[in-house]
């Protein structure tokens, strides 16, 4: 047997205990759905850097296992910003009910928890991911604790975004947190949803979240997240959408956390008029590193995808962005269009980006474009020249750089927050 | 006004002016004509402050002030304005935003009141009247997308928005038809005061049948090598600066 690394090697052999303690623990169907995780998790082990769509990412600062770092004692809990009537939240890897406020839902959307979910032998909801390749994903159906199960009725929309907290605190737990998470819309229902993943900077540890979301036709998810993990963290997520026809998915990102941080998405469209949106910026500094990978498979004809990203790196940051674009034989009538941008504040930054478009049909409208650079010193004169200072002048340049990608957020509150949210992060530059 | 006294100035290594010594004073227009190379811009952007353009020897002071130790925002606050050649685009930052930062950001520096959005946009609508410039150019970013002409027209709002006291023009002509060249000279001319000075760099002498000078200055080779008045830009015109390097 091939050696482990150190950390996938915890896990094997923490699994028989842990599993005792895991919702589920005595359904067998969970139990079988755990242990072909496993199984499959044991295969794989941790990706390296000679998998190719590993490559910009090297995850040994992780894989060798987690440092135990001081963090600051009796860290609050930091409340939320973002208003909004109904908020589910997670501390430490489980759904708390006291921090919660879920009774203002309107009929026909059911909010609950998967621990509960999977105490009741639900495990039909999560679907099958036997085929599935990813380690991360095989590790959290292995040791998938909690997350949230959202359902949503034909026809039914929420106005009001809902709100799901992930917050990682000091105190009890293990230091990895694989949420689970499952959005289901019904025929023409249209939803909002706000996802945070919060730590206490120099608190470390490992949040492994997976989302499953299945929009049948014409339903409408504005998916929105801000991933503010501690500095000290890991962060690997993944997120799968199938999108029926005339369905609209519009995701945007904002990355502003977490030491090393990847955001993996995967967008199958199967039906014509479906719209797939996916968007993000991506904002560090230090020694961070954010990867962002995005795959989109057009796999019928007459529909179409967006993907604009934009990275902010200062320090020695590092960035990645890889986009794949597939367009399967006879899926014609498709637009895809991809661009990457990013701004290095840093000579020591920097940013590797792939884009791959794969296409295996001759009647589509594809295009990517990358682009990295320094602020313009051409623009910061022209602005100091006019009696703006160095400092203001930097600022309005960012701003400018990250304003067009921002408007693409539809829901307005979003935008708002996520524009004071990286407000913030650019007066420390 | 402006005392600039053997001024020496190096571009990334290499020196372009070679002394150069003029006075401007309160109400005086003066031009600086000279070819291709002689160091034109070189001397615009060193008295407004660029990076990279390094005073090697000599002074300039303005006012009486060491206008060297300044910042560019500094200089603009106290009055200093370049009227770019080559206007710079500034993609995500709407003219609006970035003409009332600027204006607020030289009140504030003079301890002057800033001005709230009203009152600004009151301002700068009787600006853009005078000079013919359509209110929508407001909402479009910083120079982006505008044809050399309205790039240029654009300098000239700023120029009267910001009402300097010392105004520098470099090849503002450059690119213009005649008709944009007369109102680019009709918002200069409409500044013009006895507090104020101009220095106007530019290669041919039309633009100065519309802006017309006090002084007129021949720049060759990173050095002032004749002045006269207005009648040397006319000569200049006639003969050509081959002619007066020969000299």
């Amino acid at each position: 047997m091939k050696n482990l690394t150190p950390l996938a090697q915890t896990y094997l052999d923490r699994f028989d205990t842990a599993r005792e303690s895991l919702p589920g623990h005595d359904n067998p169907a969970v139990v079988a759905l755990r242990e072909s995780g496993l199984a499959r998790f044991a295969s794989l082990d941790f990706p390296g850097r000679k998998v190719e769509e590993w490559r910009f990412t090297n995850l040994s600062p992780l894989t060798k296992g987690i440092e135990t770092t001081e963090a600051p004692a009796n860290a609050a809990l930091p409340a939320a910003e973002f208003e909004t009537p109904h908020i589910m939240t997670f501390v430490n890897g489980h759904f708390s009910a006291n921090e919660s406020r879920l009774d203002k839902l309107p009929d026909g959307v059911k909010l609950s928890s998967v621990a509960a979910e999977l105490d009741a032998g639900n495990s039909a909801l999560l679907g099958s991911d036997a085929e599935d390749k990813r380690a991360v994903v095989a590790l959290n159906t292995a040791f998938m604790e909690d997350g949230f199960v959202l359902m949503v009725e034909d026809g039914v929309s929420v106005t009001e975004p809902i709100l799901i907290r992930f917050l990682s605190l000091l105190g009890t737990g293990t230091n990895a947190h694989h949420m689970r998470n499952v959005i289901r819309l019904g025929q023409n229902s249209a939803i909002t949803l706000v996802e945070e993943h919060a730590g206490i900077d120099g608190h470390a540890y490992f949040a492994n979240p997976m989302t499953n979301i299945t929009l049948a036709a014409d339903a409408k998810l504005n998916h929105y997240k801000y991933q503010a993990e501690s500095n000290t963290a890991f962060h690997l997520a993944n997120t799968d959408t199938e999108l029926a026809a005339g369905a609209v998915y519009e995701n945007f990102a904002l990355t502003t956390g977490a030491r090393l941080a990847r955001n993996e998405l995967e967008s199958r469209i199967t039906g014509s008029g479906a719209v797939s949106i996916l968007n993000g910026a991506y904002l560090i500094r230090g020694q961070q590193h954010a990867d962002t990978t995005t795959i989109t498979r057009h796999l019928v004809p007459e529909n179409e995808s967006r993907q604009v990203y934009k990275g902010i790196l200062d320090g020695e940051a590092q960035g990645v962005f890889q986009g794949k674009i597939q367009i399967v034989p006879d899926a014609q009538q498709v637009n895809g269009d991809q661009l990457s941008r990013s701004l290095l504040l840093s000579d020591r930054a920097s940013v590797s980006v792939k884009p791959e478009l794969e296409i295996h049909a001759d009647d589509v409208k594809c295009s990517h474009g990358a682009s990295s650079g320094e602020l313009d010193e051409d623009a910061l004169f022209y602005l100091q020249s006019r009696g703006i200072d160095e400092k203001s002048a930097r600022k309005m340049l960012i701003d400018a750089f990250l304003a067009d990608v921002l408007e693409e957020i539809s829901n307005d509150g979003v935008r708002e927050y996520f524009a004071k949210v990286t407000a913030r992060w650019m007066d420390k530059v | 006004m402006l005392e600039i006294k053997d001024l020496h100035a190096t571009v990334g290594g290499k020196e372009i002016l070679k002394g150069i010594t003029l006075s401007i004073k309160a109400g005086e227009i003066h031009a600086v004509m000279g070819p291709n190379g002689a160091g034109k811009s070189t001397l615009s952007y060193v008295l407004a402050g660029r990076d990279g353009y390094e005073v090697t020897s000599g002074e300039v002071l303005y006012k009486g002030e060491n206008l060297l130790d300044l910042s560019p925002d500094e200089r603009a606050a106290k009055g200093i304005f370049l009227a770019f050649q080559y206007p710079v685009e500034i993609p995500g930052v709407p003219s609006a935003t970035f003409l009332k930062t600027a204006y607020n950001a030289q009140r504030k520096a003079r301890g002057e009141p800033e001005v709230d959005a009203m009152e600004f946009l009151k301002l700068i609508r009787e600006k853009t009247k005078e000079l013919g410039i359509k209110d929508d150019m407001l909402k479009r970013a910083v120079n982006v997308g505008f044809s050399g002409g309205e790039k240029k027209r654009n300098e000239v709002l700023q120029m009267s928005l910001l009402e300097p006291d010392m105004m520098l023009l470099d090849e503002t002509d450059s690119g213009l038809d005649i008709d944009a060249l007369k109102i680019a000279a009709d918002g200069v001319n409409r500044l013009r005061s006895p507090e104020r000075a101009a220095l106007v760099i530019t290669h041919y002498q039309r633009l100065l049948d519309y802006i017309v000078p006090d002084f007129v200055h021949v720049l060759a080779d990173g050095k002032i090598v004749k002045s006269g008045d207005k009648s040397l830009a006319l000569e200049l015109e006639e003969k050509g600066y081959a002619a007066l390097s020969a000299a």
